[in-house]
């Protein structure tokens, strides 16, 4: 207990376990309630009447609840999970967790076509930034453990523990290479193993093993990609219209705009019971192929009208379990005609619903890459991968070219948060320490005089000079140790002792004062700032003794454009 | 080197995770089990309507319930089953052979889904995979009754080999289930029938012979050792049962056929016991005369230079008047030209139906 109070990494570590089991029981706890509950309050075959009052008591319980008590458990989560990550530290209150498990377990077993994904992403997210607060952790190791929270979450709802780790990257954290894939890793698996100890070894959905029937056939999954990338943009687009026409309306509405939502899927469910709820179910049939193709058209766009309506009308639940459903309804669509069509050289209808379901969901949530890894988890089918990476990619790049922002950050946006985007962190990935440096003007030897070098630096305005001898650098001179020997006239000291001195007297400042090519300048800034450098040299990675160059502060302020330097070359005129 | 966390705070909060993780625990797990058993409950109902359905003949309105099974209960391996037997039954075979696929990909050895398998490869038509299936089902593991499931399977696979005219093989099935088989007649006249069918009609014989010593008013054996007799070349003994057949079954169409085809054979044989020297010349008179008549019929015009010569070399044969003491000689030369006439017809006409002067001609070439 004395090492984990004392070593953060080693907490972080134990707590990653920790989270990874909790959240993977809360998730799966929120999935067997709100399972149960739907089956009761809108049984299969019941009254009609059900199943528009059901939804719309639902919504309205909701409504008042998010809007009195949880107004931080509207909607998804995944953009308030962001919002929390980059903006305020990682932290989400414990309040907001209970709201949302409590207001998505109503929303969801009332019927409204919304997914459990979104929403239990941000109940692990959650989870994870009480426990990392309340055990006194800094906001670093909290912000780090917010992605723990997030694969946990999904692996457990989604039963898929690779897939839950990459979208935790690609999509919550924005980049691949994060350094929380060790402990997203662990938790996933933890989460997952729990997922498995409760509820058995069963995929989310079971699917008649599918392959290629001919190469041709892939001109037909290229087209599914063009349906899925203007279905997704449809969708979208159609959704963020709706929600910017809801926040329009008077704020004293607000509480009761979930009735909208609830109401218009009554009615839908009301003609098509299979618009309701998750929907999985439905997807599941379709998936091993019974698919009547004017069902599965009416309800892929009736899911799409629905989701797009109760998602924008402010209730709790998320997009990602329906943007797998419409889909697979997209999809089947699609392998329906080509079946009829060209019986000879396709496969079933229920391989295209598959394939469909990945690429809506690059199409709509923008992670392709945890598209293709998450159908393949879901189905442990790997024949079908790569019609499903081609149309994936079509998909993506159409509903890219079409609707430019990617649906959690303009959902962000419209509610006035400006989440770092894909763009921005791309462009930091450009400011690095290689596009600012330059050639040493003058490297010192350490064998020269100290009279000598003062000659040798006299024109120069830069605070520190490299000195390096044959085996590379030794060390950066700064101008305060030169003054020095101007001041007492011990103009007869070699280079070597004046670095001596001055490790002596800096002992840690100058350890780290370089830099590599690759380092972001925000981290030479850092170092300049550490030192009290305003010159550091850029070094080899494989040798630190191998001089590159150096970097100059004016140099970076220049590059981002805030100071024009009086002298471009480091050099009195 | 970090700030040390607080201890009191650090040790609270993962005692109180701890605690969150073992109730979460307790509360999946109730939730769990009772969701399974209410999944398990609701899954035997739908399997229930649905072998209710099947019973009806309602095949296809047994799928949607078998399917609703599997959904609700997946451990269970007799609703996939259940579920391709419908199929089958729907004649859905492709959706039947997917089933049955990812059934046996988790029990290769269930003799149940192999006989399954074995039975929908059959309908449509993939015969060797079918049989191989069958000897699965044979070799495999049956959880209930295992030795009547076994006869079951082999007794399906001796009909298909029987229905596919695959004489190799068929012995070797039938000879064990000749050593299992119940002793029920049915089951006894059925593997007579198959002996008589894989070559082995002497065995045939004795089975139906077997049979009509429990039932001697079995008009089924009498038609079937008629058969057995027949394959033999017993004609006379053949006549004897196809006419007791026909004395309790007057309508049997096939055994008056073969009785009639028996009868032919029989005027027409000379090699037959007790018959006189001029009886059988006569008789090869007549073979040779019908070979002639019929290869007449149905050769195209112009006929080859050879099958002309032997042609006109019959026909003056048949106008011959032959010394009684050169009759045996001239007997054997009528039968021989008849012999050459009739395989130049065999070859020419392709597609007659087997006629008495076939077996006649047949016994003689033994």
């Amino acid at each position: 207990m004395d090492e984990l109070r004392h070593s953060e990494n080693h907490l972080v570590l134990v707590l990653s376990l920790l989270i990874g089991a909790l959240v993977g029981l809360v998730i799966v706890a929120f999935i067997l309630l709100t399972g149960r509950f739907a089956a009761r309050m809108y049984p299969a075959g019941g009254a009609g009447w059900r199943r528009i009052l059901v939804p719309t008591l639902g919504s309205l319980v909701t409504g008042y609840l998010l809007w009195r008590f949880f107004p931080s458990a509207r909607g998804s989560g995944i953009p308030q999970t962001k919002a929390a990550l980059f903006i305020h530290d990682g932290r989400i209150t414990f309040r907001t967790v209970v709201g949302k498990f409590l207001c998505c377990s109503a929303s969801l077993a009332s019927g409204m076509a919304l997914g459990r994904e979104g929403p239990s992403v941000h109940i692990g997210a959650g989870l994870a930034s009480v426990i990392a607060r309340n055990t006194g952790l800094s906001s670093k190791q909290v912000k780090a453990l917010v992605p723990v929270g997030c694969s946990a979450a999904l692996a457990a709802a989604f039963n898929t523990p690779i897939a839950a780790v990459l979208f935790s990257l690609e999509e919550i954290m924005g980049d691949l290479n994060a350094t929380v894939l060790g402990t997203a890793v662990l938790s996933s698996a933890t989460s997952w193993m729990v997922l498995h100890l409760v509820l058995g070894d069963d995929p989310l959905f079971h699917v008649t093993g599918y392959r290629l029937v001919n190469p041709w056939e892939l001109a037909i999954y290229a087209v599914l990609g063009v349906v899925g990338g203007l279905g997704s943009t449809v969708f979208v687009k159609l959704l963020l219209h709706l929600r910017e026409w809801f926040a329009r309306l008077p704020r004293n509405t607000v509480w009761l705009q979930p009735v909208a939502g609830g109401l218009a899927v009554g009615i839908m469910g009301y003609f098509n019971p299979n618009v309701m709820g998750v929907g999985y179910n439905f997807v599941e049939k379709v998936l091993n192929g019974d698919v009547v193709l004017q069902t599965v058209v009416l309800l892929g766009v009736l899911k799409i009208a629905a989701t797009a309506m109760c998602y924008s009308s402010g209730n709790a639940g998320g997009i990602f379990g329906p943007s797998l459903f419409i889909g697979a309804m997209m999809g089947a669509a699609v392998g329906s005609v080509a079946h009829t069509l060209f019986p000879s050289v396709t496969a079933g209808p229920g391989a295209y619903a598959l394939v469909g379901m990945g690429t809506a969901f690059a199409g709509i949530v923008r992670t392709p890459l945890t598209s293709v890894i998450m159908i393949f988890e879901v189905t442990r089918d790997y024949t079908i991968i790569v019609p499903l990476m081609i149309s994936n990619l079509i998909a993506f790049f159409i509903s890219y070219k079409l609707q430019q922002e990617p649906i959690y950050e303009a959902l962000a946006h419209q509610d006035g948060i400006h989440l770092p985007t894909a763009e921005v962190r791309a462009q930091a990935a450009k400011s690095q320490v290689v596009h600012t440096m330059r050639e040493a003007p003058i490297i010192l030897t350490p064998d020269t005089l100290a009279g000598a070098a003062l000659e040798q630096v006299k024109d120069s305005l830069l605070d520190a000079w490299p000195v390096a001898d044959r085996q590379g650098l030794c060390g950066m001179l700064r101008s305060a140790e030169l003054e020095k020997v101007r001041a007492d006239g011990s103009a007869a000291k070699e280079v070597r002792d004046l670095l001596n001195e001055q490790s002596r007297d800096h002992p840690h400042a100058l350890e780290s004062a370089h830099v590599h090519p690759d380092h972001v300048l925000g981290l030479a800034l850092e170092r300049m700032g550490s030192s009290g450098l305003r010159t550091l040299p850029v070094v080899s990675r494989a040798n630190e003794r191998q001089l590159l160059g150096i970097v100059v502060l004016d140099d970076i302020l220049n590059f981002y454009g805030v100071h024009q330097s009086s002298d471009e070359s480091g050099t009195r005129e | 080197m970090a700030t040390p966390v607080s201890g009191l705070s650090l040790l609270r909060t993962l005692l109180m995770s701890i605690a969150a993780i073992a109730a979460f625990f307790l509360i999946d797990t109730l939730l769990a089990r009772t969701e399974k058993a209410e999944s398990r409950a609701s899954a035997g109902r739908a399997y229930e309507n649905g072998m209710r359905l099947i019973q009806q003949g309602r095949s296809l309105d047994a799928v949607g319930q078998f399917k609703e099974a599997i959904s609700l209960a997946r451990e269970n391996p007799a609703y996939p089953l259940a579920l391709a037997q419908a199929l089958l039954a729907a004649d859905r075979l492709p959706e039947a052979e997917a089933t049955l696929s990812d059934l046996l990909q988790h029990d290769g050895t269930g003799g149940a889904p192999n006989l399954a398998m074995a039975r929908v490869l059959a309908k449509e038509g993939k015969f060797m995979d079918a049989v191989s299936y069958y000897h699965r089902a044979i070799y495999g593991r049956w959880t209930g009754d295992p030795v009547h499931n076994r006869i079951q399977a082999r007794s399906e696979l001796v009909d298909l080999l029987v229905a596919n005219h695959s004489t190799e093989g068929l012995l070797a099935e039938l000879l064990p289930l000749q050593q299992e088989a119940p002793g029920d007649l049915t089951t006894q006249k059925k593997l007579a029938l198959a002996f008589t069918e894989a070559g082995s009609p002497a065995r045939g014989a004795e089975l139906f012979r077997g049979v009509l010593r429990r039932e001697p008013q079995d008009p089924d054996a009498y038609a079937g050792l008629g058969e057995a007799e027949f394959a033999r070349g017993n004609y006379r003994a053949a006549r004897v049962n196809f006419e007791a057949a026909l004395r309790l079954r007057p309508a049997d169409e096939a055994s008056r056929q073969r009785l009639d085809l028996s009868n032919q054979v029989l005027a027409l044989d000379p090699a037959q016991r007790g018959l006189s020297r001029e009886e059988q010349y006569r008789r090869s008179l007549k073979i040779l005369e019908l070979a002639v008549a019929s290869a007449t019929s149905c050769l195209v015009s112009p006929a080859s230079a050879t099958t002309k010569d032997l042609i006109d070399s019959a026909n003056n044969g048949l106008k011959l008047q032959i010394h009684p003491a050169r009759r045996v000689e001239a007997m054997e030369k009528n039968m021989q030209l008849a012999d050459r006439i009739w395989q130049i017809r065999r070859n020419e006409c392709k597609g007659a139906p087997a006629t008495a002067i076939d077996l006649v001609l047949g016994k003689a070439a033994q």
